[in-house]
């Protein structure tokens, strides 16, 4: 967002040094437009003045004549004053002249040749007038003079008219020149004009858009204030801004609520906030906050404070510097009341206390069981088989037979602690996962059941299993007791086969899994052909001391199955029982792909 | 540090007799691991000066005739199960009776008076600690031992030695890893 | 040439166990010179004497008061002196994690006390059968392991 608005100013910034240039190239053309304007003026103006002063110094010439001509046929000085005048003015006019055509180096030639020309008349005029002095008039010479003087007239007059034809043609040829260019000009300037309205056009659509896009975003930001305000209020936080340049200090509304007051119902200061810090903390919250200002970087502290009506909350506050792009530097702090879930943790710490106890006291009782039980229990047993090696001889038939009885119960009574140590080994926190070669686990119980298996001429085919994360030697006495538990049920007519299947599968694809705790499943599946059992024992045969079976059947302690649900639970897992009476059982295992 | 070694026990022995019978200076000629025929005369002195010498590297001279069978039908046995791989196939007691010329049932009597055991535990208990060596040393599995040793199945070597150490090969094989581990562990 | 005793120490706190023992073994017909001892301190006592014999098998219970067979199998496999002495530890029912733990540890025999005295002797008549083949035949002491 911030780059973005970045952009477009820099865009409109650029439309209007644009549209600035635009302006000065459309000034300076038309102050040049209208220097050429009064040049070309001035141009005419001189020309025009050029044009009546060779006019004016013609007609001077021609006065001159007059009063020359009048002079000689009257032979009265009255008629000398024209002539004499006239000679004067074309002086005059002559340096009028020259004036005017300082910067036209043509004209200055020909204004030279004019006046050698008006020089040459002059003189004619003069001799003229020695031959009228004399009065002879018809002198072939005085004819000669004359018409000599006619003729140069005619030159002169001549030379005007060419001169005064050529400073016109020039003044044609300029103006034609300005007006050319003040012909185009106009319309570059419009096109100019029109360019630079339709930047200003999209600069101002441009504008308007960007501030209905600011108001837009000051709406939302408006709605976060407000949303961040209810955030604030459930999840129970509170901030402050702490301005380091102004050194002002500003809480949330909520952060007066924390505190169990009206918001902003008193100035929010650093040391307003302290009256409320539990004494016991407030030294610890100063130093922190001390911390706070020379590091910029306020870690995580914790403390206490006391609300007016005596409520003491627990609070754990972070605080981090903010520079903005300016350079402003804020010191911007969160606060949230951690009191529910400091006493959510105390009653978790009793309860797990608790629960230690309680294991506690269950590894005691394994202890007891498998030391102190076991103990006394070898000992009769011992006892009994000394006293029957020994005093046998001595004893009665009766007596033989209570030995034989007490022999049976103590044997099921070391039977059924061996087998609830194991139950209570199963249960044992300490145990370790490891990532573990199941093939191998398999070949060890089955090497630990070589002699039975080899007794019964048992099959067990299996397929290879991969690595899998297990505890080895609860996974070890899964495969010992299903394996056990299906040649102890074997059927009397066949030999005992057990296959064992792996597979991996998807909890999902699963039908058998209800609530999957992990996507992916080890699955094994041991199926034995032994004497199998009525479906509706398929969970109780897991429980806990259940047996399907007379003692007198089958010897066991119902405790061999709930090992392995215990096993399987302990690694996550699920095991499943599927009974066929005489065709045999299947005992399907899943095992987590973590 | 730790090296783990292996020893053919009869070349040390072999080689220890021999420097021994150097050392001493006796003429003599050594027949078979356990049997040294003395080409000389000993005087009472020097057979009692060379047998405590001996005595400290833990071998003794075995005077007895009947220790004597018995040593030879241990070395006999030995030979069989760890070099000789053709004679496992036929049976030992026949082997035996043939190699030492005395009945079986004669020499199985001698065995179990001087031993306190069988021929056939005896036997057992060299096959099995063959097998352990071969697990350890040669990394062998337990198909190619029981192929090498001359067992039916896998499972019957399982079970001998399930039967024979009380426990399985595989927890054999962890056992004597992780023992080795723990000492490294120690010693560092 | 042969010693004329098996040397047998046990070191056990529970006199009645210790009672088992050494009947077991005087019914035996092998030799034997068993030494008994109520627990772990006057063990060790015992067999850092310069003047004592060392066991061919030692027997030790895992629990005694003062010090557990543990810590005396420690001490022994770090004492050099000791290397020959086969150790047994018997004691009551263990998980298979214990006793493979007294094995990785340097025990040489495992014995789950019997519970009666018929199978009593012929356990401890194994381990004295086996240890003296160990002993006698070279067989190579880093290899014996045995559980019964």
């Amino acid at each position: 967002m911030p780059t973005r608005i970045l952009k477009k100013s820099w865009f409109i910034k650029s439309i209007f040094f644009t549209s600035a240039f635009i302006i000065l190239l459309i000034g300076g053309i038309t102050y040049r437009n209208i220097d050429d304007l009064s040049k070309s003026s001035e141009l005419l103006t001189q020309t025009y003045r050029l044009n009546v002063e060779l006019e004016q110094i013609f007609s001077h010439l021609k006065d001159a004549e007059t009063g020359q001509r009048g002079f000689l046929i009257t032979n009265d000085p009255l008629y000398l004053e024209p002539y004499d005048a006239g000679r004067e003015n074309i002086n005059y006019s002559f340096a009028e002249l020259k004036e005017l055509s300082r910067n036209n180096p043509t004209l200055q030639k020909n204004l030279k040749d004019l006046n050698v020309l008006i020089d040459e008349r002059m003189d004619y005029f003069q001799k003229a007038f020695r031959f009228s002095a004399v009065g002879n008039y018809n002198d072939q010479n005085f004819k000669e003079n004359f018409y000599k003087g006619k003729k140069l007239m005619d030159t002169i007059r001549l030379k005007i008219k060419g001169m005064i034809k050529s400073q016109n043609d020039l003044l044609k040829k300029t103006q034609h020149t300005y007006e050319s260019n003040l012909k185009v000009t106009p319309i570059f300037l419009y096109m100019v004009l029109l360019f630079s309205l339709v930047l200003m056009f999209f600069a101002y659509n441009k504008i308007i858009r960007d501030l209905k896009e600011i108001k837009a975003s000051n709406e939302q930001l408006e709605i976060f204030k407000e949303s961040a305000n209810q955030s604030q209020i459930i999840s129970q936080h509170g901030n402050w801004i702490w301005d380091i340049d102004t050194n002002t200090f500003k809480y949330s509304d909520n952060l007066y609520r924390l505190l169990g007051e009206e918001p902003q119902s008193f100035e929010s200061t650093v040391e307003n906030f302290m009256k409320f810090v539990h004494p016991e903390d407030a030294e610890k919250l100063s130093r922190e906050i001390e911390k706070m200002i020379t590091n910029k970087d306020l870690p995580f502290v914790y403390y206490r404070i006391i609300q007016k009506n005596g409520t003491i909350r627990h609070f754990k506050g972070y605080g981090k510097l903010h520079e903005s792009s300016d350079g402003g530097k804020k010191l911007l702090g969160t606060i949230t009341d951690i009191t529910d879930e400091i006493d959510n943790l105390r009653i978790l710490e009793d309860r797990n206390l608790e629960l230690e106890r309680n294991n506690r006291e269950l590894s005691a009782f394994n202890y007891v069981a498998s030391h102190d039980l076991q103990e006394p229990l070898r000992k009769i047993q011992t006892f009994l088989s000394r006293l029957e090696d020994k005093e046998s001889s001595k004893l009665s038939e009766v007596g033989l037979t209570y030995i034989d009885r007490i022999k049976n119960a103590s044997t099921r009574m070391r039977l059924l602690i061996d087998d609830l140590l194991q139950f209570s080994r199963t249960n044992r926190a300490d145990n370790v996962f490891e990532v573990s070669d199941i093939n191998e686990l398999l070949e060890s119980a089955k090497q630990d059941l070589a002699e039975i298996i080899s007794e019964e001429d048992a099959i067990i085919n299996s397929d290879k299993f991969p690595k899998i994360n297990v505890i080895p030697f609860q996974i070890q006495q899964l495969f010992l007791n299903l394996i056990s538990n299906s040649l102890k049920y074997k059927s009397k007519d066949r030999i005992p086969e057990i296959h064992i299947t792996y597979s991996k599968i998807k909890a999902s694809d699963d039908p058998e899994i209800l609530k999957p705790k992990k996507p992916y499943y080890h699955k094994i599946i041991f199926t034995d052909n032994g004497i199998g059992f009525d479906n509706e024992y398929a969970e109780k045969i897991f429980v806990l001391f259940n047996r399907l079976h007379n003692k007198d059947e089958y010897s066991g302690t119902g405790i061999g199955l709930s090992i392995c649900k215990k096993i399987i639970e302990n690694h996550q897992g699920f095991i499943f029982a599927n009974g066929k009476p005489l065709v045999g059982a299947t005992f399907t295992v899943y095992l987590p792909i973590t | 540090m730790k090296l783990h070694l292996k020893f053919d026990f009869n070349a040390v022995c072999r080689k220890v007799l021999d420097e021994k019978l150097l050392e001493h200076n006796i003429k003599h000629k050594i027949i078979a691991f356990g049997e040294v025929e003395l080409l000389e005369k000993l005087s009472e002195e020097r057979l009692e000066a060379f047998s405590s010498d001996l005595n400290d590297y833990a071998i003794e001279i075995v005077e007895n005739q009947k220790s004597i069978l018995v040593q030879k039908i241990k070395d006999v046995i030995v030979d069989m199960v760890f070099n000789d791989d053709t004679s496992m196939n036929l049976k030992a007691s026949a082997y035996l009776s043939d190699t030492l010329g005395h009945s079986y049932g004669y020499l199985s009597n001698l065995f179990s008076e001087v031993t306190y055991t069988s021929i056939e535990n005896f036997i057992i208990l060299q096959k099995i600690e063959h097998t352990k060596q071969l697990i350890i040393n040669d990394n062998l599995s337990l198909t190619e031992i029981a192929f090498k040793l001359n067992y039916s199945s896998v499972a019957h070597l399982s079970t001998q030695f399930k039967n024979t150490t009380g426990i399985t090969p595989s927890a054999f094989q962890r056992i004597i890893t992780k023992r080795r581990e723990f000492n490294q562990n120690q010693t560092n | 040439m042969q010693e004329d005793y098996i040397n047998i120490i046990l070191a056990d706190d529970d006199e009645d166990d210790r009672l088992f023992f050494t009947d077991a073994f005087d019914e035996l017909r092998i030799t034997t010179n068993v030494k008994t001892f109520n627990d772990g301190v006057y063990l060790m006592d015992y067999l850092n004497n310069e003047e004592s014999i060392f066991p061919n098998v030692l027997f030790l219970d895992l629990n005694m008061p003062r010090k557990s067979g543990l810590e005396c199998l420690k001490e022994i496999k770090q004492t050099d002196k000791f290397k020959d002495m086969a150790i047994a530890i018997y004691s009551t029912s263990a998980s298979e994690e214990d006793i493979e733990k007294t094995f990785v540890m340097g025990a040489n025999i495992y014995i789950k006390k019997p519970n009666d005295f018929k199978t009593l002797k012929k356990v401890l008549s194994e381990v004295v059968t086996i240890n003296w083949q160990y002993h006698t035949n070279g067989l190579n002491k880093d290899n014996f392991l045995l559980r019964l």
